[in-house]
């Protein structure tokens, strides 16, 4: 027995099939070699991406001031509660006590408790009391997370302006989206490595990114004179039953807007609620309910602006030496323009006056007399100038811009029926700024609310500059407009705003609303003081009101209780002593 | 070596392979160890202790390590009989039958029995029937294989058992077709007719897997595009565990994807496991102590003291090195996916119980070599 059983050519063989075998697993081993040194990077970021989860740390957004560094919206630590399946060991007692803490129905509660997911949320927004109450059940599985809700103390002062925000803290409408960049802070995360199902595993390391709080926004809103002014729109929308009735109160020389209401307001903790008709509505129903609620008319809507506008006849004409103050017109109750007869809202006639009585009287064949003498080139010359064109560029999003004849469009009657404020459509907003630009001896500002944001260890501030364009128009024109629109409320058509003391410039306007005939009217008042050195101007429209509809009747005392209070608050001293009035007014 | 074995035996000690024994010790001890190591954590998910499935796994060591050593002092010539060999053929086409049929009435097919606790694989089984068989068959007949078609003739005569696993287990089948494969060419003097024919045998499979059902279709899909094929999921799990271990790996037990991301992690999949946790430099290592098993198997072989006792050798050695370079591929996504345990170190009874079953067999093999 001693020699091998197994002959040479059977061993050959078998050391080939081994060398074969080997040369098999050399493969693998080189397959693995690459997989593990060339693709380890590829395959160990995806696994991190696989095993890591991300858990967000919200960054608390930037608080809002106003010009006294008053809190108009702030944040509140709010918890939210949610379950996790597979650590949840008691789950009776889970759904017991959610469900006695939290008001909510413990068949819903369960079906969430039991329903088989990584993380179920039961509740957000719940206050820091019911939170703490429950951490101090300890249950297993049951996690509470810190979160932040975004809450505005004055409910719906400035609702339209301020805006708000939705369930991630980012701004929706109004000044929280327009300057959410700086409010919105940056949110720190929390990596966890989780198995399979998503569930954390204890003891590993965390890696933690510290959230940035967002910039606090200090604005140029003022509480006190937002609260006038929208007291003063309530008043008067419930007195003249109006649809709506918008403010704003700005100041001509920089910009800067103290107040901009829109009766009615919203409250701003409970933006989404509808009201009782709107509920039963379908979804497109009660979103187009949202947004009109939400609107701010102030920038996002164009009117006629009617006789107001006749201040911006009134500069073309001064500025381009095609009309003086003293010049004599005739008033007959109508102008012919081409074969249509255009009529005064004086029926009558004003019979002969001067420029200067026109503005007062707030007469149309004058206005569409020196609009005639201006000519189509010089009128949209001076809507150039006085930014009529542009968007007034403020910080709010949807700002709506005007909507004009194209100039070779414009006709005689078009002409006529613009120099007083007719067949153009402008935002008030607009407005006012072209009006601050006539009176404020030419400069073009932006309005605006934003002027500086500052980080919320108060370590870096931002402070907005906003374009300025100085001397659109004459400093002379500016004057003289300043002077004719005081007589307007000294003598003329805007006597309702004047107050004692002080010396204030305005003009009235009715616009009757597209189309004509419905008996519908915007009416409204644009007021400014001192008249010689204007630091506040407002303007005030009365949307659809009933009964009585002349600017000059009910808008220009809208704006007289406004200034009545504002005009002290703001530091404005009296011009003159009330007896001196007679002998300063009379002075033509 | 030659010279060092004759020493031995001439200084009258007997002869027993221990390196051999050391490599299956420690294989089995590091399969322990990684069973452990993968299993723990779903282990404590599922059972609440991280036991469970190592204890299992511990128990079939056990009864293994007690077969392994009866095989071993058994003298592996009582297989070599007729009776046996047949038996051993019979056997194998009752327990295979018996499974297919059990399958048919449960609707569905089936792999194993269940015995008490343990399931129990037939065809695992059938794996150490048919070398055995085949060792007898071939042994006896070497002789008379001469021409291509004798060759054929033993081929053919296994063909039953192959079709029957290959209707429940094609990678089982596959790995049986590779042993028997490997036998007849050890003995037939046809080699390069056998090497064509097997080569044409491939390509005919591969014809088969590409053009047949849509599940066997879809493992071509997601060998070619783990990423995007929707089942390419535990394809690209494994390839996350091996890239992710890098040279030295993340350490013993540290593994991220055994937390529930890759199923059955202590499974078919161990291998990426090993990858994660120890590294190119642990998986090298273990590949390298199979080539040193299956080295010492091929010794063996080469110097066994008849030709049933070689055949014996080769057809577990064939068994282990196809088991474990299929495993391998897999995992590395080198051929198309298929669930085939890495020996000794995968868990489950009947993979280690057999694979001990058959070290046991090829040490009685060494404790007879006469030099």
């Amino acid at each position: 027995m001693g020699s091998v059983a197994l002959k040479t050519g059977y061993k050959k063989k078998i050391l080939g099939i081994v060398i074969l075998m080997f040369s098999g697993f050399l493969i693998v081993t080189i397959r693995l070699g690459y997989i593990m040194i060339a693709q380890a990077d590829k395959y160990l970021s995806l696994a991190k991406d696989l095993h890591q989860r991300e858990r967000q740390i919200k960054a608390p957004r930037g608080r809002i001031y106003d010009r006294n560094g008053v809190m108009i919206a702030s944040n509140k630590a709010v918890y939210s509660i949610s379950v996790i399946y597979s650590q949840t060991t008691e789950k009776e007692k889970v759904v017991r006590i959610l469900s006695e803490q939290l008001g909510l129905s413990s068949s819903e509660i369960k079906k969430k408790v039991y329903k088989n997911s990584v993380r179920e949320k039961i509740k957000s927004n719940v206050e820091k009391k019911i939170a703490d109450r429950i951490r101090k059940y300890k249950l297993s599985g049951v996690k509470i997370d810190e979160d932040y809700k975004r809450v505005y103390p004055f409910d719906s002062l400035a609702s339209k302006v301020l805006g708000f925000t939705g369930g991630d803290n980012q701004g929706i409408v109004g000044l929280e989206v327009a300057y959410d960049k700086y409010l919105k802070g940056k949110s720190g995360k929390i990596l966890t490595l989780t198995d399979g199902k998503g569930i954390e595993i204890d003891g590993a390391g965390e890696e933690r990114d510290e959230p940035v709080a967002g910039c606090d926004l200090y604005t140029s809103l003022d509480v006190n004179l937002q609260n006038y002014v929208t007291q003063a729109c309530k008043k008067v929308k419930k007195e003249k039953k109006a649809k709506q009735v918008s403010m704003i109160l700005m100041n001509p020389q920089n910009g800067e807007i103290y107040a901009m209401s829109n009766v009615p307001e919203y409250n701003l903790n409970q933006p989404f609620k509808l009201s009782k008709r709107v509920k039963m509505a379908d979804g497109k129903k009660q979103q187009e309910y949202l947004n009109k609620k939400w609107r701010n008319s102030c920038i996002n809507d164009t009117y006629e602006p009617g006789s107001v506008f006749k201040i911006v006849t009134a500069v073309a004409g001064l500025e381009l030496g095609k009309v003086k103050v003293n010049d004599h017109f005739n008033c007959p109750g109508y102008r012919m323009v081409e074969d249509r007869r255009i009529r005064c809202h004086k029926v009558g006639g004003h019979g002969s006056e001067t420029f200067r009585e026109g503005v007062m009287n707030s007469c149309n064949p004058v206005f569409m007399e020196v609009g005639a003498r201006v000519g189509v080139d010089g009128m949209y010359e001076t809507f150039q100038k006085l930014g009529l064109f542009e968007r007034t560029g403020i910080d709010l999003p949807g700002e709506a811009n005007s909507i004009m004849h194209k100039k070779k469009n414009v006709k005689a009657v078009e002409l006529a029926t613009m120099s007083f404020g007719q067949s153009i459509q402008i935002t008030p907003l607009q407005l006012l700024r072209a009006v601050s630009a006539a009176v404020n001896g030419g400069t073009l500002i932006t309005p605006h609310f934003g002027v500086r944001a500052v980080s919320s260890d108060g370590s870096k501030e931002t402070v907005f500059s906003y374009p300025v364009k100085k001397e659109v128009i004459k400093k002379e024109t500016s004057e003289t407009v300043r002077e004719l629109l005081e007589a307007v409320v000294s003598e003329g058509s805007g006597k309702n705003c004047k107050i004692e003391g002080f010396s204030i410039g305005g003009k009235t306007a009715t616009s009757e609303k597209l189309p004509r005939g419905t008996g519908k009217y915007i009416s409204s008042f644009l007021g400014f003081s001192r008249a010689k050195d204007p630091v506040v101007m407002g303007i005030v429209l009365i949307d659809e009101p009933v009964g009585t509809y002349y600017g000059g009747t009910i808008a220009a005392p809208v704006m007289r209780s406004v200034f009545q209070m504002a005009l002290p608050y703001l530091g404005i001293s009296r011009d003159y002593k009330a007896g001196n009035q007679e002998k300063n007014s009379t002075g033509q | 070596m030659a010279n060092r074995i004759k020493k031995k035996y001439m200084t009258g000690k007997i002869y027993f392979d221990y390196p051999m024994l050391f490599l299956i010790i420690f294989l089995i001890a590091f399969g322990i160890l990684m069973v452990f190591s993968t299993s723990s954590y779903k282990s404590m998910e599922y059972f609440k202790t991280p036991y469970h499935w190592v204890i299992r796994q511990g128990v079939a060591v056990v009864i293994g390590a007690v077969a392994m050593g009866f095989f071993c002092k058994l003298d592996y010539r009582v297989f070599q009989n007729k009776v046996v060999a047949r038996s051993c053929y019979i056997i194998s086409i009752v327990l295979l039958g018996t499974v297919l049929i059990l399958g048919a009435a449960k609707k569905g097919a089936i792999r194993w029995f269940q015995v008490g606790g343990f399931q129990f694989q037939p065809s695992e089984v059938a794996k150490i029937l048919m070398i055995i068989y085949l060792a007898y068959t071939l042994s006896e007949n070497a002789h008379r294989i001469v021409k291509f078609k004798d060759a054929m003739n033993i081929i053919f005569r296994c063909a039953p058992i192959i079709l029957l696993i290959f209707s429940q287990n094609m990678s089982t089948a596959l790995i049986l077709c590779a042993i028997v494969g490997v036998m007849v060419l050890v003995i037939s003097p046809k080699t390069k007719e056998l090497m064509i024919a097997a080569l044409a045998f491939v390509g005919l499979i591969v014809v088969y897997l590409m053009s047949t059902n849509s599940y066997r279709n879809e493992r071509f899909a997601i060998w070619l595009h783990p990423e995007t094929h929707e089942k390419g999921l535990q394809t690209m799990q494994a390839l996350y565990a091996i890239g992710s271990g890098g040279i030295f790996g993340k350490g013993l037990g540290q593994s991220m994807q055994k937390m529930g991301f890759i199923p059955e992690s202590h499974n078919d999949m161990i291998f990426s496991i090993i990858c994660e946790e120890l590294g190119l430099f642990g998986a090298v290592c273990v590949i390298l102590v199979f080539m040193a098993l299956i080295w010492r198997m091929l010794l063996i072989a080469m110097n066994a003291e008849d030709l049933f006792g070689s055949l014996l050798v080769i057809g577990c050695l064939t068994h282990i090195a196809v088991q474990v370079f299929i495993n391998i591929a897999v995992v590395t996504n080198t051929i198309p996916p298929t669930g085939v345990p890495l020996p000794f170190i995968s868990y489950g009874g009947t993979s280690i119980l057999g694979a001990m079953i058959e070290m046991g067999i090829v040490l009685s093999v060494s404790r007879r070599i006469h030099l």
